[in-house]
């Protein structure tokens, strides 16, 4: 009998408790937390009262190292290809045209003084698939592939989330695609006919 | 200004005694033979009902709720989400009207009418001011206790009639809730009736109202009145399924209980019966132990707060915010607590609340026998 | 008693439902999930239940199933890692630390003080993190629903710290094999202690709010109930484990990374406020966990090396071959034992065969057991306290 009176009690004490923490929070609702990122000193100091954001308009900024949208300085890319490589789901799309040796001042210098021997026709990032893991940044060797903190870029269509970051048009890649072609056949040309020369001697001698 | 002028501009054609007559020019209104007045009178609930389902009480859910859980709750439609419910009802307007293929049809269909009419009902018994009652029955009392078993059918009507195994499990344990708990809130109600020796609604107001304001109340005339109030208050939550007794609806076990295959406008409709009765009990209980429309407000000497505070209009304020008041008590326990289990729901009707509100029944006829 | 048509339901001392009853009735069949609010995820139940009694219970898995395992045989070490985070999403630096120490296992390296201390930390604030989910969403089972709020508002801040250390909110990729991604900024030790100062009080408000509620007690208390034996037979580990009674703790039974340096307890039931093996020890480990984890976090704070000098990746290898061999390392989980058994060829940069053995899925393989005749509110209850995770537990 008495556990049954005790427990009668325990169970008003306890939800009596209970709506005395939901009363103080209910008549605390008159605060609002503020919208300081967590870099801010003052973080820890402003968390009371209501915590929602009204996200379009207020957002908790991301900090500075936060790892969202991919971005890739093209000026910088040298064409390496290692970020293709190392991504782990192959979001990365890269194409690259050798640059010619009369070119090389054309093509420029990265930011870093590394001469750049690739022209990069395509380099296309599908940030639809990407998981922010960050292994394509991490062996970027001119650092120009980041994660910028952009965090909200969605879209109404799939194909605007493939971001095009090649810096030669088509008419462009082509031309100098067929002019490293024509260059390669001149070679191969010019390689037969020194073969053929060479065989001539051979069989001259 | 002088407190005795204020007290002369109490908008007079308002709040005079007149809305009786008000009231009974409506009544005597016809459109040849059609008795459009009565029709306007028998609205009117209806129309407060759902005016207040929709502004406050799903609004006051929401906001209530998230000022609980440190959330801003409904922020868009409108300043301060005022419109959101407005914008839920279009869209349950618009939305497709499904009944299941595998349903019975007549009973998913009738359900939720049965359980609207069930928490409407009940309206026509409750005193809103001195001038404004529905029906005034000399068994309203009896009459509100016994309506709210109607919402039973329709719940099982609907649970049963889904095909669904959720809602059948729902309305199993909703019907066994229910139907218990209508003896504590039975007997916890009689402990009023007894005190005031009628179950006229009206009446019992009546006798409630005085000078002193709240001190006229049942839940202060008698030391013992405390009790049924509480066994009252709690049977309450139980029998409109608000947490923590909302077992039959338990999102967290049956998905949505008895409603889970209901959408578009029936399910607004169950909606609506839900806030319809949860306002419906707490102005039983506001009548019962709390004075209805009477003032709380007593009359200090020359300060005649309660005078100034009485009258027609004053009575529907009075009421109608002591049934907010509780409504903010049932919100308020429900984004508290856990919920119950069903042994659990049945040991605290039948070994607690019921044995309790016998103890009270007893104390209070004692009370009233042999204390003056 | 016995006359004609009466069904009698009555509770044995271990809380299981008997029904006595001399009726024909049938048993119904009720599928749980994979939609249904209760089963955390797309976890399928089918019961049969007699009336709310549910007489068995099977679990049905594989709807998230991601061939996590195949993946791993095809990308190389350091691609692993982000993978690991998604299988048990809501702690993912112990999932990548407990792959990290495995690869480093395998290749033998040394990591620097700093680095230790840096993952002590990080892994420590996902454990509340996680602990803060688990009890959150048990209050939403059982029907309360702004203890759940609570909890999220605080790992919201755990998440922000998280994410200003490694850049992402869930998806580290922080622990990489050999070190960590990146140094925690300058000010992060300050904000974590501002953090553990904030959070304690909130932990207070917590159990007083949820965990000593009576209903919540009667809810919990003696539901489920798992022997130690039973439950050492079925492999459980983690907070399952201590639960049941047993001090098993991975941190100090199987020490790794600089856990024998820091001072903490492993809470263990005693039986007082709880039955030994019930919901409500499982609930009150976690509970307790979460303050021995603040512990934790503050000794990093006043123990960690200085940056000076500090290369967060100066142990990381340029290129991970190990060589020919095999290696199975454990760390100590918010859920549990998570494990990697992990072989090398000794050619490829890519494992052979990467197998993790993931704690819910080893703890939810008791499900069958404990649901042996409890009522569905119960199961819900039982459920809730396993803490599964689908993504851990079809990977």
């Amino acid at each position: 009998m008495s556990e049954y009176f005790s427990n009668i009690k325990a169970g008003a004490v306890t939800i009596a408790t209970g709506m005395g923490i939901t009363l103080k929070h209910f008549f605390n609702a008159i605060h609002r937390k503020g919208d300081a990122g967590i870099d801010d000193a003052d973080y820890f100091r402003q968390v009371d009262g209501l915590c929602t954001l009204q996200y379009p308009r207020e957002a908790v900024p991301t900090p500075v190292n936060a790892r969202y949208r991919l971005y890739n300085d093209i000026e910088d890319c040298i064409g390496c290809g290692q970020c293709e490589r190392a991504c782990p789901i192959g979001c990365i799309a890269i194409e690259t045209i050798k640059v010619l040796p009369e070119d090389l001042a054309v093509c420029g210098k990265t930011s870093g003084g590394q001469q750049k021997k690739f022209w990069v026709p395509v380099f296309d990032i599908d940030v639809a698939k990407c998981m922010t893991c960050g292994i394509c940044v991490s062996v970027c060797p001119t650092e120009c592939l980041v994660h910028t903190p952009v965090s909200d870029f969605s879209e109404f269509d799939r194909q605007n989330m493939i971001y095009h970051f090649g810096n030669l048009s088509r008419l462009e890649a082509e031309a100098k695609r067929r002019k490293v072609a024509e260059q390669q056949a001149q070679a191969a040309r010019e390689k037969q006919a020194a073969a053929a020369k060479a065989a001539e001697e051979k069989n001259g001698q | 200004m002088s407190i005795a002028a204020i007290s002369q501009i109490r908008l007079p054609f308002l709040m005079g005694n007149n809305l009786n007559a008000w009231s009974d020019a409506l009544a005597g209104l016809t459109l040849s033979w059609f008795p459009l007045g009565l029709v306007i009178i028998a609205a009117i609930p209806l129309v407060f009902i759902a005016l207040y389902a929709l502004t406050y009480g799903v609004y006051g859910e929401r906001k209530i709720s998230a000022f609980m859980q440190d959330r801003l709750g409904p922020m868009e439609v409108g300043k301060w989400g005022i419109l959101q419910t407005l914008a839920d009802i279009l869209k349950l307007l618009q939305k497709e009207d499904i009944v299941p293929t595998s349903a019975d049809k007549f009973l998913f269909v009738v359900g939720p009418g049965i359980l609207f009419v069930g928490s409407f009902l009940a309206f026509a018994v409750l005193p809103f001011s001195p001038a404004f009652i529905g029906a005034n029955l000399n068994v309203g009392l009896f009459y509100a206790i016994g309506i709210v078993a109607l919402e039973v059918v329709g719940i099982l009507a609907a649970g049963w009639g889904s095909n669904n195994k959720w809602s059948l499990y729902g309305a199993v344990r909703s019907v066994a809730q229910i139907v218990s708990y209508e003896i504590p809130a039975a007997i916890a109600l009689l402990c009023g009736a007894m005190m005031a020796g009628t179950l006229d609604m009206q009446q019992i107001n009546v006798l409630q109202s005085g000078p002193y304001g709240f001190a006229h109340f049942y839940l202060f005339q008698s030391p013992i009145a405390w009790l049924p109030f509480l066994i009252y208050f709690i049977a309450s939550l139980a029998e409109t399924n608000r947490a923590p007794f909302d077992i039959p609806e338990a999102e967290s076990e049956l998905v949505a209980g008895y409603f889970t295959e209901y959408s578009g406008m029936k399910f607004a409709v169950i909606f609506l019966a839900e806030y319809g009765s949860m306002f419906m009990v707490s102005a039983i209980i506001s009548i019962v132990f709390l004075g209805g429309w009477n003032s709380p407000l007593p009359n200090l000497g020359s300060v005649a707060l309660y005078d100034w505070t009485s009258g027609p209009v004053w009575g529907a304020f009075w009421i109608i915010s002591k049934g907010f008041f509780f409504i903010f008590v049932q919100m308020w326990l429900r984004w508290t607590l856990p919920r119950l289990r069903v042994d659990q729901l049945m040991y605290l009707c039948w070994k607690v609340l019921t044995p309790f509100a016998f103890i009270s029944f007893v104390l209070t006829a004692i009370w009233e026998i042999y204390v003056p | 008693m016995a006359e004609q048509g009466s069904i009698r339901v009555s509770r044995k001392d271990d809380n299981v439902v008997v029904i006595e009853k001399d009726l024909a009735t049938e048993e119904m069949l009720l599928s749980m999930g994979p939609q249904h609010p209760s089963t955390h995820g797309v976890l399928k139940l089918e019961c049969m239940t007699d009336g709310e009694v549910v007489t068995s219970a099977e679990p049905y898995l594989g709807y998230l199933h991601r061939c996590f395992e195949k993946h791993c045989e095809v990308v190389d070490y350091p691609g692993i890692v982000p993978y690991t985070d998604r299988m048990d999403y809501l702690t993912g630096m112990n999932n990548e630390w407990a792959y990290c120490i495995a690869v480093e296992k395998l290749l033998d390296i040394e990591i620097p003080r700093r680095v230790e201390f840096i993952r002590v930390m990080v892994s420590e604030l996902n454990r509340i993190a996680s602990h803060l989910v688990a009890i959150g969403t048990y209050g939403i089972d059982l029907g309360a629903f702004t203890p759940f709020l609570f909890c999220f508002r605080d790992r919201e801040h755990i998440l922000n710290l998280l994410e200003w250390a490694s850049g992402a909110r869930m998806l580290y990729n922080y622990v990489w094999i050999g070190g960590v991604a990146f140094d925690i900024p300058a000010d992060f030790n300050k904000r974590v202690k501002e953090f553990v100062d904030y959070f304690r009080p909130k932990v207070v408000e917590l159990y007083k709010l949820l965990t000593e509620n009576e209903i919540f007690v009667k809810r919990t208390k003696g539901i489920g109930i798992m022997p130690a034996d039973v439950a050492i037979n079925y492999a459980w580990s983690g907070p399952m484990l201590r639960g049941s009674g047993v001090k098993w703790d991975l941190r100090r039974n199987d020490p790794y990374s600089v856990y024998p340096e820091l001072d903490f307890n492993v809470p263990v039931p005693d039986g007082k406020f709880s039955d030994v093996g019930d919901c409500l020890s499982r609930h009150l480990v976690r509970a307790l966990e979460m303050e021995e984890s603040l512990n934790i976090i503050e000794q990093c704070i006043s123990k960690m090396p200085g940056s000076e000098g500090f290369n967060p990746r100066s142990a990381v290898p340029k290129r991970v071959r190990p060589k020919a061999g095999e290696v199975y390392a454990r760390a100590e989980n918010p859920r549990g034992e998570l494990g990697f058994y992990i072989q090398s060829d000794g050619k490829s940069t890519k494992p052979l065969r990467c197998k993790a053995r993931s704690s819910c899925f080893v703890n939810l393989s008791a499900m069958k057991d404990l649901s042996k005749g409890q009522l569905i509110p119960d199961l819900v209850a039982i459920i809730g306290s396993i803490d599964i995770v689908l993504g851990e537990v079809d990977r």
